[in-house]
């Protein structure tokens, strides 16, 4: 299947995956509002939710057979992934269309498809997706608490101040932990300094680089 | 202030013995000992120095425990007092340490003390603490969910001691620009507070 030579290259890049292509084959047998209930189910697989009992309804209530039914479905997924990984600034909605236009998918089902890709449910689909990613724990809960040690076993008026954090982070795990005065300033100090670095890398001109 | 050092059985056998020592080495001993007092469950002295000790002051096993032991007693009930020099060295002779001797202590203590004290403030026991800091800063350009981000992330590695342990546990913690200046600001709410304390 030749594809854009004339403008740049589609959303898809320069190799149409076999499902989309051989969706486009099978999509003439799909009606509508067939074509709607998959798209529904499709993005609530993405979203991580459990779609199997939509799919088994959909597919008993159709007259299509299960195997072309299958490579309707797996098109789908993959071009909604796909269109989705593109950040909505670069992707641009007539540009999508023409793409999709170029896999031969009926008007009506495109329109479907950018609702979907530049809707208002868009962001929640992002962060859905981004969820399973490799990341680094992230600090969910953070507790802190100023101590003053009025006397201790070994001085009967110490009047040390000190700082006890508790972290419970992404991953389930909980830290518990006793920052002295003197590395707070420097954990402090540190974190002011990240934050003043990543300001100055934002206002770089790496970040204008052109998609 | 009344004073912190009883007349026990156990200080007069030990004052008698101290009182013995030559002035000299007494007092090398008694730096040794200060120098070590903030460290907790660590010997003063290894089995092999003991050993020369006993033979260089002329005490046997007992004595020398005894010897050792009172005069970190004498220190560290000082320390937790705060005591001042001189009350330290009324307090000594009033136990019948000979004059030489009591000041001895109280020498050791002006020079050595504050800094003793200070040392103690910052022994606490949590189960960890924090002493290693470090960071880095990415700019991310992909994942799997997303092409074409450039975005900042940070990863802050916080080195935790654990006083039982000997290792340090790293905890590594990931912030993008938000998250990390939402943790800024609660740093800050902490440091308005410990600056309520000074």
């Amino acid at each position: 299947m030749s594809l854009s030579h004339a403008k740049d290259s589609s959303f898809l890049g320069g190799r149409i995956p076999p499902e989309i292509d051989s969706m486009s084959k099978n999509l003439k047998d799909v009606d509508q509002e067939m074509f709607r209930k998959i798209l529904k189910a499709v993005v609530s697989g993405l979203e991580g939710k459990d779609c199997s009992e939509v799919m088994k309804s959909i597919a008993e209530s159709s007259t299509v057979p299960q195997e072309r039914l299958s490579h309707v479905v797996a098109g789908v997924y993959r071009l909604l992934s796909e269109a989705i990984r593109v950040p909505a600034s670069s992707l641009k909605q007539e540009a999508f269309r023409e793409d999709l236009r170029e896999l031969r998918i009926p008007e009506e089902f495109i329109t479907d498809f950018s609702s979907v890709v530049f809707g208002n449910r868009r962001a929640a689909l992002d962060a859905a997706t981004a969820r399973n990613d490799p990341h680094l724990p992230t600090v969910e809960d953070f507790k802190w608490r100023v101590d003053v040690a009025i006397s201790t076993s070994s001085l009967a008026r110490s009047l040390q101040p000190s700082v006890l954090m508790q972290m419970k982070l992404s991953d389930g795990s909980l830290h518990r932990f006793e920052v002295p005065v003197s590395k707070f300033q420097e954990l402090r100090y540190n974190v002011a300094l990240i934050l003043k670095e990543m300001n100055d890398l934002e206002k770089r001109n790496i970040l204008k680089i052109q998609d | 202030m009344t004073s912190f050092i009883k007349e026990t059985e156990s200080i007069k056998e030990a004052v008698t013995f101290i009182n013995a020592i030559d002035v000299n080495k007494f007092s090398r001993l008694i730096s040794r000992i200060t120098q070590k007092l903030h460290l907790k469950g660590e010997r003063t002295f290894s089995e092999e120095e003991e050993e020369k000790l006993q033979s260089a002051l002329s005490l046997d096993k007992q004595a020398l425990n005894l010897v050792l032991e009172t005069a970190a007693f004498i220190l560290e009930q000082a320390v937790y007092y705060n005591v001042k020099p001189t009350s330290l060295q009324q307090q000594l002779e009033a136990v019948h340490l000979n004059p030489e001797k009591a000041e001895v202590f109280s020498l050791t203590w002006a020079a050595a003390g504050p800094e003793l004290v200070e040392k103690l403030k910052h022994n606490t026991f949590a189960p960890k603490k924090l002493e290693y800091v470090g960071w880095q800063l990415n700019l991310q350009m992909a994942q799997s969910s997303q092409a074409r981000l450039k975005s900042p992330s940070a990863v802050l590695q916080l080195g935790l001691h654990d006083d039982n342990s000997e290792v340090q546990e790293n905890v590594f913690l990931g912030f993008n620009h938000q998250e990390l200046l939402h943790f800024y600001n609660q740093l800050e709410t902490v440091q308005s507070q410990l600056d309520t304390l000074t």
